[in-house]
């Protein structure tokens, strides 16, 4: 930091570098300097998708939910075709990819999952948490379902089938959750405060 | 089943299924910011076509099953990448070694 920097730093504490980056990161940092001095990426790139990442989160797939809930003709458009249903919302895919939303009835209950590795419907829902990623979701998601969904407290009647939708490389899936009880009146902003990114992904449900 | 059968029909990564019964740990944390950039830096990779996503999976495969366990979601795509740049020869063994050694003396760390 330079000399002349004379701002007062009251507001909030210094950021400090006390951390040593770990291997993977200085390799991280090294395969990125070298890519954007051989002018294979721009320097400002990195950042810039970092910000398009930080911009994505399970708020948007609670607006194309509520939206749902509230319009029966966008629930065909997001059923038949979730990326131009998404794009009708102003939520663009920047990924490429496939992104098929599983409508939950009272005799289906729908849960997603990626046994290979992580793919996740990332332009709606940011991110996937890190138990998403993990051999033992990925493993036992698609042979005990059931025994998955009860360690995130959700225990569904033996009459409801679950259907455990395994992602690919091109396919992503989101869950469109039913519509509890008793928010008939609700307006669509309180009916997305209400859908968690855990209720797309389909390891909790909503309460009736 | 011969004894050798299970390793030809699934990869390491190709878990579905596989006879693992811990429970799932459901804990949420912010990604560190190395670990954010590197997701970054994956998908510039995957938009100019210079490693796809598809590579860095099968990237991720090819560590065997060890690395597959031992190293951590992030620490796996940032090997693979590493691999799939040398492996279509857009970088070098050497210029690695040269910028991983600059970097770390940048941080004080002795390689």
């Amino acid at each position: 930091m330079s000399n002349d920097h004379t701002h007062t730093h009251s507001d909030h504490a210094p950021i400090l570098h006390d951390e040593v980056p770990c291997y993977y990161e200085i390799l991280e940092i090294s395969i990125r300097e070298l890519l954007v001095e051989k002018g294979l990426i721009g320097p400002e790139e990195i950042r810039e998708q970092i910000e398009v990442l930080d911009s994505r989160s399970p708020a948007l797939g609670a607006k194309l939910v509520a939206r749902a809930w509230v319009d029966p003709e966008f629930r065909k458009r997001l059923l038949d075709n979730g990326v131009d249903a998404a794009l009708e919302m102003g939520i663009t895919s920047y990924d490429d990819t496939d992104f098929t939303v599983l409508e939950n009835t009272d005799k289906v209950h729908h849960m997603i999952v990626c046994t290979l590795c992580s793919c996740y419907p990332r332009p709606i829902l940011g991110l996937p948490p890190d138990w998403y990623k993990s051999k033992e979701y990925r493993s036992r998601a698609v042979r005990e379902p059931r025994a998955v969904l009860a360690e995130f407290g959700t225990i569904l009647p033996d009459e409801i089938k679950i259907v455990v939708n395994d992602s690919t490389a091109n396919q992503r899936y989101m869950v469109l959750p039913l519509r509890p009880k008793g928010t008939e009146h609700f307006t669509e902003e309180q009916l997305e405060a209400l859908v968690t990114r855990d209720v797309m992904i389909g390891v909790k449900v909503l309460h009736n | 089943m011969s004894d050798t059968e299970h390793l030809v029909k699934h990869l390491p990564n190709d878990i579905g299924g596989a006879g693992c019964h811990e429970k799932i740990s459901i804990t949420e944390r912010p990604l560190y910011p190395w670990e954010k950039r590197c997701h970054a830096l994956l998908d510039v990779l995957d938009y100019h076509k210079i490693v796809n996503t598809e590579e860095k999976r099968r990237g991720t495969e090819n560590l065997g099953t060890e690395m597959a366990g031992k190293l951590t979601y992030y620490e796996k795509w940032i090997v693979s990448a590493s691999n799939c740049l040398l492996q279509k020869g857009i970088l070098t063994p050497d210029q690695i070694a040269d910028k991983t050694k600059e970097v770390s003396e940048r941080f004080n760390i002795k390689m």
